[in-house]
């Protein structure tokens, strides 16, 4: 194409530097923001003002950082689970069925050892024992809704997308089912709510913070190591670039999709823990849990922005934990419309859509030579 | 019982429709997972449209121009820029849960309007479902143009030494497709349950996309398994009619989903593509770059 003097071309990018993607990720983020400043001007608020008090709400208000932390600990945790497997070229696109699995493991082990909806305490184990087998098994449970696609993947090569769409949709009713309409885990209140751990079974915390913080940050930081150092994290990313390649130099087509997907899932499964189980003040499986399924999309944003880096991501989710608890408060306290967080959910993802061409190509500017 | 069946024709119909238009832009070889997020956009500004100028007409329309508005936005992610289809078809369905999630939000409410007249106790959406799938089936299997569609999604390359124009066809599928899923998703939001409520497509879509599958890319059983998809989906709200206090309906919602696991798994074995593989258009979800 030409431009007046210049001559415009694409050429393929063969790799990206680590800079020049992170240039290019922040650059994404500002044009959506910028984007998102639309809405604003769409409901007579100063973007300045918006972005002012979302941030302000988010990282320096006494009831709003508790909050950023809290989201960006379960995008952290929904980030790796999308991470792994994309590592080996396969796509998770359920982490929210992954997280509601071990949500849904975690209350039935409290149940299974003596906490119920009827409120009574009799717990047949000493909490300090079920609260790390909550645990486990919210990981357990993750790792069990991972394992479906990652088996059928290995197994018949049965496209993953489509199947963990429809498992996200299967366990969103299961979860319906368990706590609604008289529902085994339905709270005394009838409410269409999950029942309330009693106090004895709240998670130890952190600086009045939920200790899964340090689960989330060590669990990024152990991912990077593993991808980094480890030779099983060098056969996921070989399979991941040709898994016929791989299976001649020895790796399983077979064992890779289980393994990566049961450890996507086990990582979601933490995070429906953290969410549901080892929140302060929450601690029961709250009735707008789908909000939170949908939430764990940010994960997607989030590992696709971070280049598939696990501690790449950590700033990012902070980030977006910020925005999304941010958007939430501006939208009350400018009286805008419901629904801030979620637009900007979207704006952000078809940002980064369009930037995808960017880190795949560049665009060269030539001068042309004056012809004479 | 004739009311339920009825109910559940009616609910076939969006699968239908929002299904065929997957099928037709999946022929080209362009795959869109966002069918939901479509179909939202359609269902949302088809229902405000509707609400405030009271015209069922002025709604369905702009239910099929904002359709057909996204399926050129993933037409252009999708060819132009030649990106990963899945990431454009997910990018597609959250902007579209987040978007009308804020849109719509102040009409959260009944539509208020008359409901649309129905033709012998089932919605006339439904004689349209079915005449769109011979529609289809004849663009297909009879007309040039399905035939250039059926080339470019299977091998681009051939198709263009041929003379097609790969990038016009696929443009022209898609955008088709889009406008489809948004008149699926008015048909949704003005006539089978006229209340707007954030997200309320409940994964629709989803079904949508999987009976795409389901149905190995014909027309035919495509309808068949709209049928039976509406058909447990209606089931699901009223579960004491075949099991009694057997099965909750809750768990009665995941049965289209996990019966489209069950095929897809079937569709996936060894068995299975001996027999009928030739049925999955080749170049599906792969970027084409003119050589």
């Amino acid at each position: 194409m030409k431009l007046g003097n210049y001559q415009v071309k694409l050429e393929k990018k063969l790799r990206v530097g680590g800079w020049e993607a992170a240039g290019i990720s922040i650059l994404a983020i500002l044009i959506a923001l910028l984007l998102v400043s639309v809405i604003f001007l769409e409901a007579k608020v100063n973007p300045l003002d918006g972005f002012t008090s979302i941030f302000t709400y988010a990282f320096a208000d006494q009831f709003g950082v508790p909050l950023t932390i809290n989201r960006s600990i379960f995008i952290l945790l929904c980030t790796c689970a999308f991470i792994v497997p994309i590592k080996a070229g396969l796509w998770n696109i359920g982490m929210a069925g992954q997280l509601y699995g071990g949500a849904l493991a975690a209350f039935g082990v409290a149940y299974a050892f003596g906490a119920s909806p009827s409120g009574s305490q009799n717990l047949t184990l000493a909490p300090g024992l079920i609260i790390p087998l909550m645990m486990i098994g919210a990981a357990l449970g993750g790792a069990l809704v991972g394992a479906i696609p990652g088996f059928l993947k290995g197994r018949f090569n049965t496209n993953e997308i489509v199947v963990t769409m429809m498992l996200n949709s299967v366990a969103f009713w299961l979860v319906a089912f368990m706590i609604k309409d008289g529902g085994p885990f339905m709270g005394a209140g009838g409410e269409g709510e999950g029942f309330i751990l009693p106090p004895s079974l709240d998670a130890p915390q952190i600086l009045g913070g939920p200790y899964t913080i340090l689960l989330a940050l060590l669990l990024a930081g152990f991912l990077y190591f593993m991808f980094a150092r480890t030779k099983l994290g060098y056969q996921i990313k070989t399979y991941g670039q040709s898994p016929s390649a791989a299976k001649y130099a020895g790796i399983s087509p077979y064992n890779i999709p289980v393994l990566v997907f049961v450890i996507g899932g086990l990582l979601a499964g933490l995070a429906g823990y953290h969410l549901f189980a080892a929140n302060p003040g929450v601690y029961k499986i709250t009735q707008n849990y789908g909000d939170f399924g949908d939430l764990s999309f940010y994960g997607v944003i989030c590992g696709l922005i971070s280049l598939e880096n696990p501690l790449a991501a950590i700033p990012i989710a902070l980030l977006f934990g910020g925005l999304t608890s941010g958007a939430r408060f501006v939208q009350g306290e400018l009286q805008m419309g419901f629904g801030v967080d979620y637009a900007m959910l979207g704006i952000l993802m078809i940002t980064l859509v369009a930037f995808q061409f960017f880190y795949r190509n560049k665009i060269v500017w030539k001068k042309l030579e004056k012809e004479k | 019982m004739l009311d339920f069946f009825a109910r559940s024709l009616n609910a076939s119909t969006i699968f239908t429709i929002a299904a065929l238009g997957e099928l037709i832009e999946q022929r080209s070889g362009i795959l869109n997972v966002g069918i939901e997020g479509v179909m939202l956009f359609g269902a949302t500004l088809g229902f405000i449209v509707a609400k405030t100028t009271g015209s069922y007409l002025l709604g369905f329309l702009v239910a099929i121009a904002i359709g057909g508005l996204i399926g050129l936005l993933h037409a252009f992610f999708s060819i132009t820029l030649g990106g990963n289809q899945v990431v454009n078809g997910m990018g597609i369905w959250i902007l579209g849960f987040g978007l009308t999630a804020y849109i719509g939000y102040p009409y959260t409410e009944p539509l208020g309007m008359d409901r649309i007249p129905e033709i012998g106790g089932l919605s006339p959406f439904f004689f349209l479902g079915i005449a769109l799938v011979i529609i289809t089936w004849w663009l297909f299997s009879k007309t040039t143009l399905g035939l250039k569609i059926r080339s470019v999604g299977e091998n681009p390359s051939v198709a263009e030494v041929s003379g097609i124009n790969v990038t016009a066809t696929r443009y022209v599928s898609v955008v088709t497709s889009g406008m489809l899923m948004g008149l699926a998703g008015a048909i949704y939001a003005l006539d089978y349950n006229p209340v707007w409520s954030i997200n309320f497509l409940l994964g629709w879509g989803f079904i949508a996309l999987a009976l795409v599958f389901f149905s190995l890319w014909n027309p035919f059983i495509l309808f068949g398994g709209s049928v039976l998809f509406g058909t447990l989906w209606q089931l699901s709200l009223n579960p004491q009619l075949v099991l009694p206090d057997i099965m909750s309906r809750y768990i009665w919602r995941t049965v289209p989903f996990v019966i489209t696991i069950g095929v897809l798994v079937l569709m996936s074995t060894k068995w299975f593509s001996s027999r009928w593989g030739a049925a999955k258009p080749e170049a599906l979800g792969l970027p084409y770059e003119k050589e």
